[in-house]
């Protein structure tokens, strides 16, 4: 089915041939494909994606595991891995299996859609782009908008010696529209974007209204007022509750740093942290998000996880080594970038789960703060436990109504003081979750998602 | 180029293959790559040689007033590989369109790159044992301490032939190192002392470094140790000083944004000639420092590193130019095409992608303000930031801003307690004006240090907003 398949049968044999010399291999083939075009008032660009194969192998050695990668998988690339491979276990051959749980699962899954996107020829997505730009034009001070569409099939074959067989090909749809406002040497961007797991019903997000409210957004910002700076009573919105959960609980929670002891999070394990109101999840299963998948680069089946469940802290992020290390089981959160980086734990789409209050209530309960508004970024810190979200604007929130518009902000404190000051979490109608990205220190990017409902918390903002 | 053999480069290879496609280009590398993970201060995985070898074929189409660009990366050499990639960029190209109906290839003859210091040679003949010997210093710096140890570290080295071929002639290639390295450094312990804090170190050098490992270790622990204590600041404008390491992450992002032909493509670029910054203003883009991690002889695209005058006392000079924003608006360009970047830092591979118009390397030459305790003496009161978390500066329209992470109050004219968390942010580099960075340079340090994109010394700015208790 998937562009793997020819090569199956030699990395299965390949595997087979590696076991009797050690007690544990594996092996992660990948091949991508795709496209993406981004449209402006300049022209347009195409990009294909590379073509690219390869895999990683790791095997189990009494110093622990040994890795090869290779940028290719003909005949000449898999006997130059084997001979490394089997080199260093005849050097340092292992006696028993590595730590943790080998997967045994045996699945087969492809993205699939009543609409591929596949099928959508260069012509088809320069129209499209062409469309969603045009939407855009005519409103004053609007000189430019980017427009962008993209997709890519991400396809993984994962073998190991335990007789796991996950063949899975995941394919991402992101579409994104950037309007440009200029007056007076003033510029001001908005930033609109829909990405998922899919075909191209994602893209059914790019309408003219999403258009031209993003554009209408990218010109009020000319005119936004400064935003404050203290302490305030902040509300978030879900792009920015989501940058909470991955900065807060996705990256202290991520178990590789409870082996290494660097996680504020591992002496609260079990103990309430927040209020009821607060529940957080990590969901690599969560049916058609941007950080979909069907299995982790261990083999393991992709899952829910909680991570708070009402304000208790009760669960963790696991590769098969961390989850041994504290008594657990892998969660399928094992991902590479590709075959050429290491893994690591990381996580998929976390959010906040909705809460019981409305927006308007939530705004009352504010009564004078500054509602954040379209995160763009955000930094841990899993030792220390503060944390860093940036948002691109935002409005102030003055007795109880939301009122003046200002410009681009950075949130920062201490998470368990953020947690303890947490008052309301909106309900499921506000729910939603963003297109990101996410790094494990300044390499290894990965596809990622979080958001949630909107949230109300306490924390020192600033210009930024 | 060096630790290559002749006429064997990834791109001439490919190149050749290519009569009849003109004009093209051919971006080809062939790298190796090492790493080192520790978990705590013990070894965790060790990975490489990683091998790649692979390549990127740009074609332009000139369609009257436009070019039509087509690029196809790939690192299958064999003949149908190529031919699949060279018809993917074609068919790419009759989609794609970039206003210009000139693209003026380099063809190698008149000025060369010459030569410009990016390869650790010990490195590049033995970079096992050297990536193995740096790494045990490192972890010796750090035995003995009782309050302070490694909690993760990162070491990865690259070595890469970087070739470049294109249908005006042009055949050129250069060998180049870079070491990544990434730690935490943790300070714990005393008796009922604050909770553990950790000082994360993100550096990117040419070379490594092994004679001053445990001089470093010691001030990494003594930051360490500060992130334990320190508090946020007050609120309110006030003297900030910002080292190199601070200004890398804002500096090169928003000259990109405003002084590049990509900027006036926006219509967003400053004015020449007008007045953005104050009497200390005087900014370069330098593609020839060496060990700077954006040096290079040539940039991706062929053509050689300067060094730019941005900035002549707050007034604005050059813009810069890759090949297309050139052709676009009738000037040369200045060896500012570069690939690979990812999520605000380069990545190891650059051939998977095609060029696009960055800063080189930013730098400010050493000013009167004197050493860091001068600057200290001159902002008087006020704070000096030693690490923001993220300070992700708005290309567009210059705003940056973050956490934090450290930073000392200036009290008297002295460093005084640590500072972490709160907020500081402001912008870089606004038009005329406009208040910004640039027009509030209040003294330049003396002493000039290389950080990643930035070579500069530390600088004193006055006003910049601080957000606190």
């Amino acid at each position: 089915m998937g562009e793997l398949s020819e090569s199956e049968d030699p990395l299965y044999r390949l595997v087979a041939r590696l076991t009797q010399r050690g007690p544990f291999v594996e092996v992660l083939a990948q091949a991508t494909s795709g496209l993406s075009v981004r449209y402006d008032s300049h022209g347009s660009s195409f990009q294909a994606a590379p073509r690219i194969r390869g895999a990683v192998f790791r095997a189990w050695t009494r110093t622990g595991w040994s890795e090869a990668a290779i940028s290719g998988l003909d005949a000449g690339s898999l006997r130059m891995v084997e001979g490394m491979i089997e080199r260093t276990l005849a050097h340092r051959p292992a006696r028993e299996g590595p730590p943790g749980v080998s997967s045994t699962a045996r699945l087969e899954t492809f993205t699939t859609s009543p609409r591929p996107i596949q099928e959508m020829g260069e012509e088809e997505m320069v129209m499209m782009a062409r469309d969603v730009f045009g939407w855009t034009q005519g409103l004053p001070d609007i000189r430019n908008t980017h427009v962008s569409i993209s997709w890519r099939q991400d396809e993984r074959l994962y073998l190991n010696s335990a007789g796991a067989r996950c063949l899975q090909g995941v394919c991402r749809v992101r579409g994104s529209i950037r309007p440009i406002a200029l007056e007076n040497g003033r510029a001001e961007a908005e930033y609109f974007v829909r990405g998922g797991v899919g075909g191209r019903e994602v893209l059914d997000a790019l309408t003219p209204e999403n258009a031209r409210r993003s554009a209408e957004d990218a010109r009020k910002l000319l005119h936004a007022r400064a935003p404050p700076s203290g302490k305030r009573t902040v509300l978030l919105s879900p792009s920015l509750t989501g940058y909470f959960a991955h900065e807060s609980f996705g990256h202290g929670a991520e178990a590789d740093q409870f082996v290494r002891d660097r996680s504020y999070l591992k002496p609260l394990l079990g103990q309430v942290v927040a209020p009821e109101i607060l529940t957080i999840v990590d969901n690599g299963a969560y049916p058609g998000a941007w950080s979909q998948i069907y299995c982790d680069d261990e083999g393991h089946p992709a899952q829910r996880t909680v991570l708070v469940e009402r304000g208790r802290f009760v669960g963790a992020l696991h590769d098969r080594e961390s989850a041994a290390a504290v008594g657990a089981l892998p969660t399928g959160n094992t991902r590479r970038t590709d075959v050429l980086s290491r893994s690591f734990v990381r996580m998929t789409n976390t959010y906040v789960e909705p809460g019981d209050s409305t927006f308007a209530e939530l705004v009352k309960e504010t009564r004078d703060g500054v509602l954040l508004e379209s995160g763009t970024s955000g930094i841990e810190d899993p030792l220390g436990g503060l944390l860093q979200v940036k948002a691109r604007k935002g409005h102030l929130i003055e007795k109880g109504e939301v009122t003046d518009l200002v410009s681009s902000m950075a949130l920062s404190g201490r998470v368990l003081d953020f947690l303890s000051a947490i008052r309301g979490v909106s309900g499921k109608e506000d729910f939603a979750l963003d297109t990101s990205s996410c790094g494990k220190g300044r390499t290894d990017y990965l596809p990622n998602s979080a958001g949630g409902p909107y949230l109300l918390s306490t924390a020192v903002v600033g210009p930024a | 180029m060096s630790g290559a053999r002749p006429g064997e480069a990834a791109a001439f290879r490919i190149g050749e293959r290519l009569v009849g496609k003109e004009p093209w280009e051919v971006f080809g590398e062939r790298i190796r790559r090492y790493e080192v993970y520790l978990s705590g201060g013990k070894i965790e995985i060790v990975r490489g040689p990683i091998a790649l070898e692979g390549y990127g074929i740009r074609l332009f189409r000139n369609r009257e007033d436009a070019t039509g660009i087509g690029y196809q990366a790939s690192n299958d050499f064999s003949e149908a590989g190529i031919q699949q990639a060279a018809g993917d960029a074609e068919r790419l190209s009759r989609f794609a369109s970039f206003p210009t109906a000139r693209v003026e290839l380099p063809s190698g003859r008149g000025a060369t790159g010459g030569i410009v210091e990016v390869l650790d040679r010990g490195l590049w003949e033995y970079p096992s044992d050297s990536l193995e010997s740096y790494v045990a210093e490192l972890q010796s710096a750090f035995e003995g301490r009782t309050h302070c140890a490694l909690s993760f570290g990162a070491v990865r080295a690259t070595l890469s032939e970087t070739s470049i071929c294109n249908s005006a002639g042009l055949r050129t290639g250069f060998g180049h190192t870079t070491v990544d390295l990434e730690l935490g450094v943790k300070a714990f312990g005393g008796a009922e002392g604050p909770a553990p804090g950790e000082y994360w170190v993100t550096e990117l050098h040419r070379r490594l470094r092994t004679t001053s490992l445990r001089d470093q270790a010691d001030a990494w622990c003594r930051f360490a140790e500060d992130a334990r204590t320190g508090r946020p600041p007050p609120t309110g404008e006030m003297s900030v000083v910002l080292p190199p390491s601070v200004l890398a992450g804002i500096l090169p992002d928003v000259f990109r944004g405003r002084l590049t032909g990509s900027a006036q493509l926006e219509q967003v670029s400053l004015l020449a000639g007008s007045t953005v910054g104050g009497e200390l203003a005087t900014i370069y883009d330098d593609g020839r420092i060496p060990w700077a991690p954006m040096s290079s002889p040539v940039d991706d695209e062929g053509v050689p590193q300067r060094r730019r005058t941005l900035l002549d006392h707050g007034v604005v000079m050059d813009n810069l130019y890759d090949l297309l924003h050139a052709g676009a608006f009738e000037a040369q360009s200045t060896g500012n095409g570069f690939r690979g970047f990812q999520g605000g830092s380069r990545i190891w591979f650059r051939f998977l992608q095609p060029p696009e118009l960055a800063t080189s390397t930013i730098a400010i030459d050493p000013g009167h303000g004197g050493t860091d305790a001068e600057l200290a003496e001159a902002a008087h009161d006020g704070i000096w930031i030693q690490q923001i978390g993220w300070s992700s500066p708005d290309p567009l329209t210059g705003a940056f801003g973050g956490e934090i992470r450290l930073g000392y109050r200036i009290r008297d004219g002295k460093l005084a307690e640590p500072i972490r968390g709160g907020t500081v942010g402001g912008v870089a580099v606004a038009p005329e004006g406009q208040p910004s960075l640039m027009t509030s340079l209040q003294a330049i340090g003396s002493h000039v240090e290389l950080s990643d994109p930035i070579s500069c010394p530390p600088v004193l700015v006055r006003p910049l907003a601080v957000a606190g208790e």
